[in-house]
Order: structure tokens, then C-alpha cells, then sequence
């Protein structure tokens, strides 16, 4: 499967609540970043955390500003993150 | 739920548990110690000193090391693969970045506690604790304060959350006055701290 | 839904503390659960992702009391009962 994502691309990522583990920090829910790099490709952890093996799918860094995360701070956060919890996000 | 006999309790309930998989053949006799052995031989911020110390006086190996951790740590002898399996490193350099603004790199891990262990060891309490990744990802500029770290307002702070599958590793600067310094020597000055981003060097 | 772990930007944790010339493990019990896990991780019983799961679905109040090491003793002992290795009584006898 070819990769979704590249540097430079606009993305937000999902904003349910889901129910079990996940490893899109809450804070990060429903906020809009920037990729910085492919980091890799891994089986998704929420399906792994149920026991059960994956394909592995595209992670990437994405670079987030704290104000959009926090509404104030004036720091970037880079969190990393499987394609399955980001959709693009069109200017 | 610490001191003396909870610690004996907690004690005496692990060694239960080895028993009870050792009987069912899930364990080796001795397996254990033989891993913590090898895990004390190899993780140690020594390493991570050892690496930032090349990157300062060799630039192409930082240039390689930005690049491609994974690879370029093995030219020294050192590798990711001592955990459960090889991880991705991905190193980040403090410093003046292509647009000209000074950079400042602090990792954290705020769903649990990943860190490049295998290279590293084990990582410190604070790391760990709920006080660090709770605040560090919204207020580093206070929490790096509260270190003793105080940034210019100028200098941009990032954040790098480990939520996935790669652990960070921070490139401090090198500082200044140190020309005259050996490898070996600038390596001394590098702490844990330092490989964080919670201390300069 | 979030869960205990999920601590980022959160507000209320004690003041963040350093432990000056920490050893490495606290006591031989932590590196001997540190251990165990890797032994269980790398023989099949259960993966990185489940265990982590595991120390998420402890009873908060027992996850917020507990040290760092307790935590992951208490996941070790959850899933190897329900990966039916042992039972909850065979693994609590001390």
C-alpha cells in the first residue's frame, strides 16, 4: 500500500474518543499538524493491544503548534503517528 | 506502597512467579539473571555521550547520524537491537536550524515511558513520572526552567512525544570553549539530562 | 474514554522531583520483573502493545498508587491469567 502522506502535508487527526488502547495522545485529538517525516512502518497498536498481528501501515512525525493543541504556548510537539488516525486536511 | 516490607512482600511474590513459569517450562533456570547481565552490560548514557561526542568533532558522522541513527551508531559499535527488537532512533540536533533560529529538542514519552533503552538503560524516575509527561509537552519553557535550563525567549522549543515506534535521542550543542578538548574528554561533559533535553549538555 | 495513562497536558501531578545518583533499578525485584517481561515478550506469551494495554485497564486508584514496577508486575500477573497460563489464585501465592 502506497504511503498517504508526505513532508509538508497538512493533516488532522481523528477526534473520537475511542474506546481500549491507542497511541494518538488525547491532547492531540481533532487538531491539525504538519508531517515532518515518514517514520516508519509498523502494525497498528490498537489492533496489536487486542492480541492480534497487522499489516503494517505508515507512521509518521507530525509537528503540531501548542496553540493549537493548548489554545496558548508558543512551542511546537512532534508526535508520531500512524496514517490510521489522520486525515488530510485541505488548506 | 514502598519501604522495607512492601519491597520483601513484592519480592517473594516475583520470585512465585518465576517459580510457577519455570515449572510450566516458560522459563529457564538462571534466564533471568542472564538477561539482566546483559542488559547492565550494554544500555548506559555512556553511550549516548560517546555518540554526541563523534557528532561534535566529526561533522559528516553527525550529518549521517541526523540522517540515519540506527546506522551510523553501529560505526561505533553500537546498535538499538538490545531490547525485544531493533528500534527505530531518530537523533535531533539542538541549535541554529536552516531558517537561522536557534532550536532547543526535549523528548517525552506522555502515554507511557518509551526511551531508548537498549542504548540508554534504564531511564530516570522523573521521566517517568506523571509530574514530567503532563507538563513538559504544554509548558516546556517552565519545566526545562524548573531544571535549572533557562532558554531565551528567542530559541524555538520542540516537543517529540515517543507515541509510536521510534525513541529520541537529543544532540545537545556543543558548548563553547571546548576546542581544545579530546573526544574523549567533550564525552565526559554530556549528561543524561543532556541526551533528554532537559539540561544543555 | 481516556485512559489513566493518557497524561499529556494534564494539571495536579506532584512537583516533578530528581532523584540525585539514581541507580539503575531500585531494588532486585524491579530489574527482575524488568526482565521477566522481555523473557515473556520474546517467547509469545504476550506483546509490547498487550502489556501496555494491560497496565492501562488496571483499576485507576490501584494504577495511581502503585510505583512504576508495580504497575508492570500487576499487567505481567493480569495477562498470564488470561492468557490462561496460570490462574489469578496460583499467581498471587507468595
Amino acid at each position: 500500500m502506497a504511503d498517504r502522506f508526505a513532508p509538508g502535508d497538512r493533516v488532522r487527526t481523528r477526534s473520537v474518543d475511542v474506546a481500549g488502547h491507542t497511541r494518538l495522545p488525547g491532547y492531540a485529538r481533532g487538531a491539525v499538524g504538519t508531517v515532518v517525516e515518514l517514520a516508519g512502518r509498523h502494525p497498528l497498536a490498537d489492533v496489536r493491544a487486542r492480541g492480534r498481528d497487522a499489516e503494517p501501515h505508515a507512521v509518521y512525525h507530525v509537528r503540531f503548534a501548542a496553540a493549537e493543541l493548548f489554545g496558548a504556548g508558543d512551542h511546537s510537539v512532534v508526535v508520531e503517528l500512524w496514517e490510521d488516525y489522520l486525515v488530510e486536511e485541505r488548506a | 506502597m514502598s519501604g522495607a516490607h512492601a519491597s520483601s512482600t513484592i519480592s517473594a511474590e516475583v520470585r512465585h512467579v518465576e517459580s510457577l513459569l519455570e515449572a510450566r517450562g516458560l522459563l529457564d533456570p538462571g534466564e533471568i539473571d542472564t538477561r539482566i547481565d546483559e542488559f547492565a552490560a550494554k544500555g548506559s548514557p555512556a553511550n549516548g555521550a560517546r555518540i554526541v561526542a563523534r557528532a561534535w568533532t566529526d561533522p559528516a558522522f553527525a550529518e549521517r547520524l541526523l540522517a540515519d541513527a540506527n546506522a551510523a551508531i553501529r560505526e561505533l559499535g553500537l546498535s538499538m537491537a538490545g531490547g525485544i527488537q531493533e528500534q527505530r532512533l531518530k537523533v535531533v540536533a539542538n541549535g541554529v536550524g536552516a531558517d537561522g533560529t536557534e532550536e532547543h529538542h526535549v523528548v517525552v514519552c506522555t502515554l507511557c515511558s518509551c526511551y531508548p533503552i537498549a542504548l540508554l538503560g534504564p531511564s530516570p524516575t522523573w521521566y517517568k513520572s506523571e509530574a514530567y509527561r503532563s507538563r513538559v509537552v504544554r509548558d516546556p519553557r517552565a519545566v526545562l526552567r524548573e531544571f535549572g535550563l533557562v532558554l531565551p525567549e528567542s530559541v524555538a522549543i520542540s516537543v517529540w512525544d515517543a507515541s509510536a515506534e521510534s525513541r529520541y535521542m537529543v544532540l545537545p550543542r556543543r558548548p563553547d570553549g571546548t576546542d581544545g578538548l579530546s573526544e574523549e574528554q567533550l564525552a565526559g561533559l554530556v549528561t543524561r539530562k543532556g541526551l533528554i533535553g532537559t539540561a544543555a549538555v | 474514554m481516556s485512559r489513566i495513562n493518557d497524561v499529556g497536558g494534564m494539571s495536579g501531578f506532584a512537583p516533578i522531583v530528581e532523584e540525585p545518583d539514581e541507580p539503575r533499578f531500585h531494588a532486585d525485584w524491579e530489574a527482575h520483573v524488568f526482565a521477566l517481561n522481555g523473557a515473556l515478550i520474546r517467547r509469545g506469551i504476550y506483546n509490547l502493545d498487550e502489556f501496555r494495554d494491560a497496565q492501562e485497564r488496571l483499576p485507576v486508584h490501584e494504577y495511581l498508587a502503585a510505583s512504576y514496577y508495580e504497575r508492570w508486575f500487576a499487567a505481567i500477573r493480569m495477562l498470564l491469567a488470561e492468557k490462561g497460563v496460570a490462574t489469578a489464585e496460583e499467581l498471587a501465592h507468595g
